[in-house]
């Protein structure tokens, strides 16, 4: 165990501020420069615009867009870093991959939690329900379930080394499970209407704030990660302590 | 010849079996232990019958004008991912019994014939149960109503979904049989995993029971979906279950 | 191809860590063929992590661990053919009859013949006429000397025995040691690779015809023309003899089997050494110490 602050470390703290500056920033400019996608105007009154009726706050839910999908694909790039931590793992039989791999995993679970925030939200302004089986949904409502049956299965084994497998495992699973999931519930037919939004050729006032967004959350979600691997490690070096305390004692 | 001789003649012959006899020995080991006790397939069977009726009460007040062919898809899939939980559960709590499954892991064997021998084993008795449980599901819903010569297309999805479900659980199960409240643990792990399976395997047998006039458009993807979900997670688990059973 | 040099077991400073916990911390010591190692310590000294790593069923995080001079970490699969384990579990179907686990066992190793030599080993474990009976119906002591036969399907030449003693009653434990010392005193017949020299293929039966409830009967009184003519059982337990590592809370059976003896207190060996070299009360003493230094 080494005692030093790693240079990854050093970094958390900048790291956070930034990408809160940065998220701020996004939000900001979101709201003022980014136009909408329907075009620029004002709905006072509400009003039937393409068939549907239409008001401001609908037209401004819209804007729940520049947060869910940066948080969705975070959530998914830490799904991966489980994965490959898990291998890892598997691999080496070292703890400190575990730990990175539950610490990872800890990362899509906040992620995750707040796609499905953002997500119902949207949904509840788009569709005017709390909820719609919508594969998107279904997608992060099962990512999320699996998430938290990660952590009741860590806290379900009590020997230490089996507890890592089978994390790890698991870990690796849901990582495959996930993108397969994504792919059958939009692929396969269903009587809803699928709702695909492309999201390809975003005009650069929509991209600049998205990309800002996802930058912001990155840096935020790495300086969160690095904070809490320091933690337990730290922990690791209390409970190796008081092991040598007690051997000196013995 | 004298049993002496006999032994002294036998005792210096060894002859690793390969892989498929192994794989023969330990499904043999599975199915003549469960054809004796019918632990699993009476419990499943049971169980199948009490879902069923469960379902038919919840039913029982809905108008007559409820489309149930819309419908049937999506309950059979219920009952099959409630009724193979129970399964699984059982299909490793007697391989940790009394320590049967070290005596296995101390044989040299490529471990993952455990999980191949397992996983066919837990697909026989779920098909068992589900040849009781498919026409059971007809007489109690379906009977009267005009059927579409297209539902024998339902079979398909069935199959495919049964394989992934058994290959799924196989691997959870031998996860959970050394955990605390293993049966809830289970679920809480299996059920998230095996839905996008039951996405495509709800969506391909609706196709068939209600005989969509666009079948094949929508029947092929879904089918060929569940496939490869069937492909790539045994493939997965199979690479895994080394992992799993020697922790 | 080995030599009779070969030792049985050599572990070299094998250590099993998992996060801050050691297990095993730098255990290293060399067991010759055919000795009869007890291993003791208090709870918690490693003595079962030990036997697991060494019958291949837990991996060390480092340090070298050989059987009969073949590698567990790099191949376990090649030297599970040549070890056995007799468990205070007795790691059988309990659905299954006596004869269907033994038949199990012995189809997986490969044994060829597997009935024949099921029945013998049933006739050795005196259990001929209960082999159609469901294991779940025997009693502890039955059931245990099923798992005894199980252990000894494939001949192992290394025997591992984890509290084999416990939950039998005082009835159950004459049998168990009667058949301890049954198999101790017979030979292992010779299979390729494994650290025996000797000459080629004459097989020793593993069981010479038991004699049921004879207190230490040995395979020299049976009139087998077998090298076991000379009243000396070490000359009996030619070609191979069998070793065998014993974890036990009971000092007094773990003293009187022994030929080593080894110490562990919190995964470190405190004391390794052959049973004739150590002062008997010393080491009770020295044992009760480290057991009270476990507990505070």
């Amino acid at each position: 165990m080494s005692n030093k602050t790693s240079k990854l470390d050093a970094l958390a703290l900048p790291f956070l501020i930034i990408g809160g500056v940065l998220i701020i920033f996004a939000f900001v400019f979101n709201f003022t420069v980014t136009p909408m996608a329907l075009g620029d105007i004002e709905v006072p009154e509400p009003a039937m615009i393409g068939g549907k009726i239409v008001t401001t706050t609908l037209l401004l839910s819209q804007k729940i867009f520049f947060y869910h999908m940066p948080v969705a694909v975070i959530s998914m790039v830490a799904l991966a870093f489980t994965a490959a931590y898990g291998i890892m793992f598997l691999r080496t039989r070292n703890t400190k991959y575990d730990i990175r791999a539950q610490t990872a995993t800890e990362m899509s679970l906040v992620f995750v939690s707040m796609t499905m925030v953002s997500g119902v939200a949207w949904t509840r302004h788009d569709w005017g329900a709390w909820w719609v089986w919508e594969p998107r949904l279904i997608t992060y409502l099962i990512l999320m379930l699996m998430v938290i049956a990660y952590f009741i299965l860590r806290t379900a084994v009590s020997d230490p080394e089996r507890r890592a497998t089978y994390s790890s495992v698991f870990g690796i699973i849901v990582a495959v499970n996930a993108p397969i999931s994504f792919m059958i519930t939009r692929l396969v037919p269903s009587t809803h209407p699928v709702v695909f939004r492309s999201d390809s050729g975003l005009p650069p006032l929509m991209l600049i704030p998205l990309l800002l967004t996802i930058l912001g959350f990155s840096l935020i979600a790495f300086a969160l990660f690095r904070q809490r691997v320091r933690a337990r490690q730290m922990e690791e070096q209390v409970e190796s302590l008081k092991l040598r305390l007690d051997d000196l004692r013995g | 010849m004298s049993k002496k001789n006999d032994a002294q003649q036998m005792s210096a012959t060894y002859k690793k079996p390969s892989t498929f006899q192994h794989y023969k020995i330990l499904l043999g080991k599975d199915l003549r232990r469960e054809f004796r006790t019918r632990e699993m397939l009476t419990s499943m069977g049971i169980y199948t019958v009490l879902v069923l009726v469960i379902f038919g009460i919840a039913l029982m007040q809905a108008p007559e004008k409820v489309d149930i062919l819309q419908m049937a898809g999506g309950l059979f899939w219920a009952i099959i991912v409630f009724t193979s939980l129970l399964g699984l559960n059982r299909s490793f709590s007697y391989e940790k019994e009394d320590g049967a499954l070290e005596g296995i892991l101390l044989v040299p064997l490529d471990r993952s014939v455990i999980f191949l021998s397992k996983l066919t084993a837990n697909l026989l008795f779920l098909l068992i149960v589900e040849i009781i449980a498919v026409p059971l599901f007809y007489i109690f819903f379906l009977s009267g109503l005009p059927m579409h010569p297209t539902l024998p297309w339902a079979l398909l999805p069935l199959l495919v979904g049964t394989i992934g479900i058994a290959g799924v659980g196989t691997l959870l199960a031998t996860i959970t049989i050394n955990t605390r409240g293993k049966d809830v643990l289970l679920a809480l792990l299996f059920v998230p995993l095996i839905v996008p399976l039951l996405y495509a395997c709800v969506s391909a047998t609706t196709l068939a029971i209600t005989g969509s006039p666009t079948l094949m458009d929508a029947y092929v993807p879904a089918l060929a979906l569940a496939i490869g979900y069937d492909v790539i997670m045994i493939l997965v688990s199979w690479v895994l279950y080394d992992f799993v059973v020697s922790a | 191809m080995a030599t009779k040099a070969v030792p049985a077991i050599k572990c070299t400073d094998l250590t099993k860590v998992f996060g801050q916990r050691k297990a095993l911390d730098k255990a290293s010591f060399e067991l010759p063929q055919g000795a009869f190692l007890s291993i003791f310590g208090p709870n918690g000294a490693g003595k079962t992590t030990l036997l697991r790593i060494l019958s291949t069923l837990a991996r060390p995080s480092s340090g070298k661990a050989q059987v009969l001079g073949h590698d567990l970490i790099e191949k376990p699969g090649d030297i599970r053919a040549y070890i056995g384990l007799i468990s205070h579990k007795p790691l059988l179907y309990l659905d299954l009859t006596a004869e269907e686990n033994l038949l199990l066992t012995a189809k997986l190793y490969g044994v060829e013949n597997p009935e024949q030599r099921v029945s013998e080993l049933l006739a050795t474990v005196e259990l001929t006429s209960r082999r159609h009976d469901i294991v779940r119906t025997f009693s502890r002591g039955m059931t245990q000397r099923v798992s005894i036969a199980r252990a000894l399907v494939h001949s192992p030449q290394v025997i591992f025995l984890d509290e084999p003693y416990s939950g039998l009653d005082p009835h159950a434990v004459r049998i168990f040691d009667d058949l301890l010392q049954k198999i101790r005193l017979q030979g292992v017949e010779q299979r390729d690779g494994v650290g025996v020299e000797q000459g080629d293929g004459v097989g020793v039966p593993l069981f010479a015809e038991a004699k049921s409830g004879t207190p230490t009967p040995s395979p020299c009184s049976t009139p087998t023309p077998s090298p076991c003519s000379t009243p000396t059982p070490s000359l009996c337990s030619t070609p191979s003899p069998r070793t065998f590592c014993m974890v036990s809370h009971d000092m007094q059976k773990g003293l009187a089997l022994a030929t080593h003896l080894l110490l562990l207190e919190r995964g470190k060996v405190v004391l390794f050494a052959e049973k004739d070299q150590v002062d008997p009360e010393e080491f009770v003493h020295l044992y009760h110490k480290s057991v009270g230094m476990g507990v505070a």
